[in-house]
């Protein structure tokens, strides 16, 4: 039996590398690094500018909080997520060779989660290193009100979050990109923002409110999102309803170009 | 027992009574592949209609013009589309029924993509460990032996040549040493050498006792490879049965051959005597020469032309496209 199970292990562990070395081999492209880099460097690059003016800037909270909310939370996780998430079932798909992961005897549940995982993994890293690289560029290693501590981990689970509901669009449609970025630009970033009532169906919403949870500042936009239990809640069930929709989805994959 | 069940043609329903027959002989479990009424529609267009057949351990070739629905049958084999009527059956279960009836089934699929920027080596060996194999890294190398890439298996996928890349794909196909193998036009972008060495793994591999099922859209590709032999067109299984028999009729047809030479009228008169000829139509540019026996006229056009001492130009079938053989064959 000992022998069964240490059989087993290593099959699951076996599957789950080939996976990752399948996502990275397909979602690694030279344009989706310049992609991210921009995305990671962007806020940094606000916080040089910032400590760049010294005393003259203002409260280094303010600024973060404000920064964290309007261009990492808004802007640089989502799209981030969206670029990871999209890129490696939409390209297989596409040219055909999700035929070579989905024709294996390695359950479709296995497969998803796997890759899910692998894209929520470096869309939370890069997301927490954006958050992290800015706070320590604004404020040195003081960290007032734990405010980047917070940001850093409200951005980490908001990633893995749209991580794995892009992973899952992007199974379901061809135009899984324009989709997400017309999501997170319109309602991720206008409507759930204007509209108090639409704050427990905003991802951004509960990374405001994990932050909320675990940084003393305070601003309006920190205030006004939703509690954290629904959060934690709503990040939860987007999770596992995105696993459960990609897996049916990979029963009966769109191969559009395995044949003519 | 080996091939696609005995009917020839079946005038485009397939093997009808003699599939279930032959079904029902065996335990379904021991057939590699059944097709029973099986039918795929895309929106209106009706890609696969109402296909019965049985194919068995040994090599058979899926014959058919471009559109004839090849490809989409090969995916209800692999369980990649689910039918829209009837029902397929691997080894006796639907290949649709869960990732595990991937043990028993390799694909090889027509279009080109590999992911590039693996190894051939890495690409085969995640195939392996995909598939579950207890030793994947002996899988993966045997693998690549048999197709001859073991010592390129360090090379990425990306800076492959054609006939390297459908080798690559037969590897990840066949590491698991499925009992049935499914290729969508395999030949294609192979040279000729590359052809016989695809086709000596084949016979292999049914030699040992693998059903193999190919599909081409030229006959001669798989002349000699095939024992057995399925013609589609139009969705609609046109014909079954053994190589011979199919070619057979094939050659036996009535066929048109286009003559120009020096002095058309002339040689219409010489070539109307020959019993191959049945008939010979003058046009502006040559002849129009319908041959029963397309071998005995090209071998009587010669000296009747130089009797006459007349130049041929030129001597060519008119009708030898895959569609119009096949045309003749639902029509028989």
């Amino acid at each position: 039996m000992a022998g069964d199970e240490t059989k087993r292990r290593v099959l699951w562990l076996a599957s789950a590398r080939a996976i990752v070395r399948l996502t990275w081999a397909r979602t690694v492209t030279p344009l989706l690094l310049v992609g991210m880099a921009v995305l990671v460097l962007l806020p940094m690059v606000f916080a040089v500018v910032f400590a760049s003016r010294g005393p003259l800037a203002g409260d280094p909270v303010v600024f973060l909080v404000e920064r964290y909310d309007q261009l990492v939370l808004a802007i640089a996780v989502p799209i981030l997520s969206l670029l990871l998430g999209t890129s490696a079932f939409a390209a297989e798909s596409n040219d055909g060779t999700l035929m070579y992961l989905v024709t294996t005897t390695t359950p479709r549940w296995w497969i998803v989660l796997v890759r899910m995982l692998f894209t929520a993994t470096v869309a939370a890293g890069l997301s927490a290193l954006a958050v992290w690289g800015s706070g320590r560029i604004a404020t040195g290693a003081s960290d007032p009100m734990s405010v980047t501590q917070a940001f850093g981990l409200a951005a980490a689970l908001g990633a893995a979050t749209y991580a794995a509901g892009f992973t899952a669009v992007a199974l379901l449609t061809k135009r899984a990109l324009v989709g997400g970025l017309a999501y997170v630009l319109f309602w991720e970033g206008i409507l759930s923002a204007t509209f108090p009532a639409l704050n427990f169906l905003s991802v951004r919403q509960w990374m405001l409110a994990v932050a909320a949870s675990m940084t003393d500042a305070t601003s309006k936009r920190l205030d006004a999102g939703p509690s954290l239990n629904a959060a934690l809640i709503g990040s939860a069930v987007v999770t596992v309803v995105a696993v459960i929709i990609a897996t049916r989805r990979l029963s009966r994959p769109r191969l559009s170009r395995i044949g003519n | 027992m080996s091939g696609v069940a005995e009917t020839v043609p079946t005038g485009g329903n397939g093997t009808g009574t003699a599939t279930a027959n032959s079904v029902a002989a065996r335990g379904a479990s021991d057939i590699p592949l059944v097709f029973d009424q099986i039918s795929h529609w895309y929106g209106d267009v009706v890609a696969v209609n109402s296909i019965n057949a049985v194919v068995n351990a040994g090599i058979t070739g899926l014959l058919g013009p471009n559109g004839a629905g090849k490809t989409t049958l090969l995916q209800l084999a692999a369980g990649l589309l689910s039918p829209s009527a009837g029902t397929v059956r691997v080894y006796g279960r639907s290949p649709a029924s869960g990732p595990s009836a991937y043990a028993d089934i390799g694909l090889v699929p027509e279009q080109e993509a590999l992911p590039g920027n693996m190894t051939a080596e890495a690409f085969v060996l995640a195939r392996a460990a995909l598939l579950g194999l207890p030793d994947i890294a002996e899988a993966t190398r045997k693998a690549l032996a048999t197709v001859e890439l073991d010592n390129v298996k360090r090379r990425k996928l990306g800076g492959f040549s054609k006939g390297m890349k459908q080798r690559a794909k037969l590897a990840a196909a066949l590491v698991h040493e499925p009992r049935l193998v499914l290729l969508d036009e395999p030949f294609n972008g192979l040279d000729p050498r590359q052809r016989v060495g695809m086709m000596r793994l084949l016979e292999a591999r049914a030699e040992q006792g693998t059903a193999v099922l190919l599909s081409s859209h030229i006959l001669e590709e798989i002349e000699g490879l095939a024992s057995r032999i399925m013609v589609m067109l139009a969705g609609r299984l046109a014909a079954t049965g053994d190589y011979r028999s199919l070619r057979r009729l094939m050659t036996d047809r009535p066929h048109t051959v286009h003559v120009r030479s020096t002095n058309d009228r002339q040689l219409a008169a010489a070539l109307i005597a020959n019993p191959t000829v049945v008939g010979v139509e003058v046009m502006t540019d040559g002849l129009s020469v319908r041959a029963t026996d397309y071998a005995g006229f090209a071998r009587a056009v010669g000296p009747a032309a130089k009797h006459l001492d007349i130049s041929v130009f030129e001597i060519k079938p008119a009708d030898e496209s895959l569609e119009h053989v096949f045309a003749y064959l639902v029509e028989k």
